[in-house]
């Protein structure tokens, strides 16, 4: 629905944002940044990333109510002009709670996407290009992560480690790094022997730079899709392991302990449920949508002067 | 006075077959040599062996002097800095640079790798390269994908001569690219040959091309060298 | 038979639209073999693909192609099918990338049978049979392996086999030599002869390789920047060419002295008034710069040089 909604502003806005657009293309340098803006999916969806972070970041200002103060006269309250959205079963404000758990989460899956890749692409390059034994110890352990079953190896953790931001997100970045490692070592693989790289190495360049000027960045575009994709199913993670109530201490708002904690009231007081609900779907849809564009903008054929 | 390259009873194995068989040739300072055969006489694989790229199962490639390979197997060492004397072209354009780099920055590694220039050097010596194989700034500022396959070779040419190799080995440099552009490429080739006293080892499928271009050439059957003609 | 008048190609880029075809018209009669030369870009294979419909949708194009008196660009999409790989068939370059290697070698030459309505245990007969004209020793051995056991010239024979398998009146050949060393060359040279001898479709064989094209054509066309500058006799073109650029192409083999021409073609967005060919000719005069030559009989062929 979101996706449609989308491309009913693309359409309405029409010629005024193709004048904006251009003068916007001519003003950033960047190709990618360029090439990023000429799609309209892309352009909203980074701006709604945008307003979406500066949201998150400006959550303590915006936020009428503190997120944790309990008034029990006011549970389960309807939408009125003193809460936005309603108030969940402690009569805490949803709006503030959503505002402040959008904080939570984007910080949650960046860090836990920024571990992943960092763990990820070493490993996979280090396997793929020296190949042999490091390559076999390296293989088997991507194997193994990726055989546990991820949300069960995450509550272990938790549950081993105790709740904290921290914990959690070490417990996903544990859980999420394979793929990225698996993925990373067969680009590797492929790329390690094209001729521009067997040139680099007569010409004298060391392993290190070899594996930083061309090899990592020739292997690098499904990676970034991926994890692009992947900050929305951290988010689903996070959410999940809150569910099952192994996820954040009790006093950070996070939407899906929100969502765990409205079930009982589905029928009664569904808001409480709903809202979290679509911040969920909502930022997702917004990943989707990036990592989709990604790899359009980075594959250097999309070029399009180099026709026939 | 002695060879710039001498290559003594090659031998290789490839999965137990048997690709080369003492093979055995001298380049000489500012020499094309040529290297013909068909596909699978094992000509690629000489080249390879040459320029270091893969082991051999016996015998000695001596280059300036000093040993490559000897008794089979390259010296321990890594790449000590030292700048390498033999460079390679590859047969295909689509895959003989990097396709995220500009020309100008695939030209200028080399040097960026040897420490050989300065910044504020960097563009001259990107422009009297780009001069040298006929080129101009504004294909250096194209990625691989915006470039023909002769423009590509130009810059790997360019790449390769801004460290002043001594020998190139050339796999079919041409054998994708037009008639004309060919052409182009060889004559560019030869020119440069003549400027700078580079020697190559000139591997190709084309006769004809080998009869235009080469001082000498090697016929290369089934992994034997069984002539070896001046031109 | 097949008849082009007037072909306009253009592909809009972000830079511009770039006119990869420039108003070609040529003909081919029944039976016969006609080949265009041309370099990389000139435009040659985007002619083979637009005969069959097979340009992308950003592609636009004007003018007229006529098979058998029928306009190519009206017949719906139906007519297109069974167009395609019954009367026109394409043999696409590079022989290794053009073939499935998942599938057996015969379902890749009984699809064509079945796509036309001819059930499998018939086509594939049929696909033996011709496989066996084309010089493909033991098909039965061959249709039970799969591409990569083939060696390049069988998988050139299949490859024609499966171009072939409609008996079309009309195949088109897109660079079969590209690559190839002198020895496959000359197996091709003989595919060829065994094409016509045996089924005597016309051939329009698009490709670089002026020798080539000589063994193999009656008649060649040479394009120069998506513009037909001379079109005359195999023979002639490759010995005694008249245009100017023709010359240059003869010129320029090895065998007669590797004579490069200076400069390089022109960029086709912005084409320059007059003659494509003014800045490389060694025989320009003034009028080459401000008019564009009009094609002229002469010499049993026809050519587009203010020379003549």
């Amino acid at each position: 629905m979101l996706i449609f909604f989308t491309h009913i502003l693309t359409h309405v806005s029409g010629t005024g944002d193709l004048m904006i657009r251009k003068r916007l293309i001519s003003a950033l340098n960047n190709e990618h940044l360029q090439k990023a803006v000429e799609r309209k999916d892309m352009l909203i969806a980074m701006i709604m990333l945008a307003l979406l972070i500066l949201v998150a970041l400006a959550s303590p200002v915006l936020s009428p109510y503190d997120p944790n103060a309990i008034d029990l006269d006011n549970k389960n309250g309807n939408l009125t002009s003193a809460h936005l959205l309603g108030t969940d079963y402690l009569g805490r404000d949803m709006l503030s709670r959503i505002l402040c758990g959008a904080t939570t989460s984007l910080s949650i899956s960046a860090g836990v996407v920024t571990l992943s890749l960092i763990v990820g692409i070493s490993l996979g390059c280090i396997a793929g290009y020296y190949g042999g034994f490091v390559d076999e110890v390296i293989s088997r352990a991507i194997d193994l992560f990726l055989a546990f079953p991820s949300i069960i190896f995450a509550l272990a953790m938790m549950g081993a480690l105790g709740p904290s931001i921290l914990n959690l997100m070490l417990s996903l970045a544990m859980v999420h790094w394979a793929s990225y490692a698996r993925l990373m070592r067969g680009q590797v693989l492929s790329v390690k022997e094209q001729e521009y790289v067997l040139s680099t190495r007569l010409l004298g360049a060391s392993d290190r730079r070899i594996m930083r000027k061309h090899i990592i960045p020739n292997s690098i575009a499904p990676i970034i899709v991926l994890a692009t994709i992947d900050l929305g199913h951290v988010i689903l993670s996070v959410a999940a392991l809150s569910f099952l109530g192994l996820g954040l201490p009790m006093d950070i708002p996070e939407w899906g302990a929100m969502l765990s904690a409205g079930k009982g009231f589905m029928r009664t007081a569904p808001l409480q449920t709903i809202f979290p609900g679509l911040a969920i779907t909502l930022v997702v849809v917004i990943f989707s949508i990036l990592g989709d564009g990604m790899r359009d903008i980075l594959d250097p054929h999309e070029q399009g002067d180099d026709l026939y | 006075m002695s060879s710039l390259l001498k290559v003594r009873n090659l031998n290789k194995e490839f999965n137990g077959a048997r690709v080369l068989h003492d093979v055995s040739f001298n380049i000489e300072q500012g020499e094309t040599l040529g290297l013909f055969g068909r596909s699978g006489s094992g000509k690629t694989t000489v080249g390879r062996c040459v320029i270091g790229l893969e082991n051999t199962d016996g015998g000695e490639i001596v280059f300036n002097g000093n040993p490559i390979i000897a008794n089979g197997k390259k010296p321990a060492s890594g790449s000590n800095g030292k700048v390498p004397g033999i460079q390679m072209i590859f047969q295909h354009p689509e895959t003989s640079l990097n396709p995220r780099m500009k020309g100008m920055d695939s030209i200028l590694e080399p040097l960026q790798i040897h420490n050989m220039c300065t910044n504020c050097q960097m563009q001259d010596k990107a422009k009297e390269l780009a001069d040298m194989v006929g080129l101009g700034m504004e294909h250096l500022c194209r990625y691989p994908s915006q470039l023909s396959g002769g423009e590509i070779q130009r810059i790997v040419l360019a790449r390769i001569l801004s460290i002043g190799p001594q020998l190139i080995v050339a796999d079919e440099p041409t054998s994708m690219l037009d008639v004309s552009v060919q052409a182009q490429v060889l004559r560019l080739m030869k020119r440069i040959q003549e400027e700078k006293e580079i020697s190559y080892l000139l591997i190709s499928h084309d006769i004809e091309v080998l009869q235009q271009v080469c001082d000498r050439i090697a016929f290369l059957e089934e992994g034997r060298i069984v002539r070896v003609e001046e031109t | 038979m097949l008849e082009v008048k007037d072909l306009f190609v253009e592909f809009p880029t972000r830079n511009g639209s770039v006119k990869a075809v420039d108003g070609v018209s040529f003909s081919i009669k029944e039976g016969e073999s006609f080949g265009i030369i041309g370099e990389t870009g000139s435009g040659k294979s985007v002619i083979g693909l637009a005969i069959l419909r097979l340009l992308p949708p950003t592609a636009r194009i004007r003018g007229t192609i006529l098979f058998e008196g029928r306009d190519v660009y009206t017949m719906n999409s139906r007519e297109m099918r069974e167009m395609r790989g019954r009367f026109v068939s394409l043999m696409p370059q590079n022989p290794a990338t053009s073939l499935n290697p998942v599938l057996k070698n015969s379902i890749q030459v009984s699809e064509v049978f079945e796509q036309h309505g001819i059930k499998r245990a018939e086509g594939l007969k049929k696909a033996k049979d011709i496989m066996s004209k084309l010089l493909l020793t033991d098909p039965g051995r061959v249709c039970d392996q799969y591409p990569y056991q083939l060696s390049g010239g069988m998988k050139q024979r299949l490859l024609a086999s499966i171009s072939l398998s409609m008996h079309p009146q009309l195949m088109i050949a897109d660079e079969p030599t590209k690559g190839l060393d002198n020895e496959s060359r000359e197996k091709t040279v003989e595919l060829f002869d065994k094409i016509r001898s045996e089924y005597g479709s016309s051939m329009l064989i698009i490709t670089h390789d002026l020798d080539f094209a000589r063994d193999v054509c009656d008649r060649v066309a040479v394009m120069y920047s998506g513009r037909m500058v001379e079109i005359n006799k195999a023979g002639t073109i490759v010995t005694s060419p008249s245009h100017p650029y023709a010359k240059g192409l003869v010129q320029a083999l090895p065998r007669n002295g590797l004579v490069p021409m200076d400069g390089q073609s022109p960029g086709r967005i912005n084409l320059p008034d007059g003659c494509l060919f003014y800045q490389r000719c060694k025989s320009r005069k003034d009028v080459c710069k401000k008019q564009v030559p009009v094609m002229k009989i002469f010499e049993g062929g026809r050519v587009s040089c203010h020379l003549y």
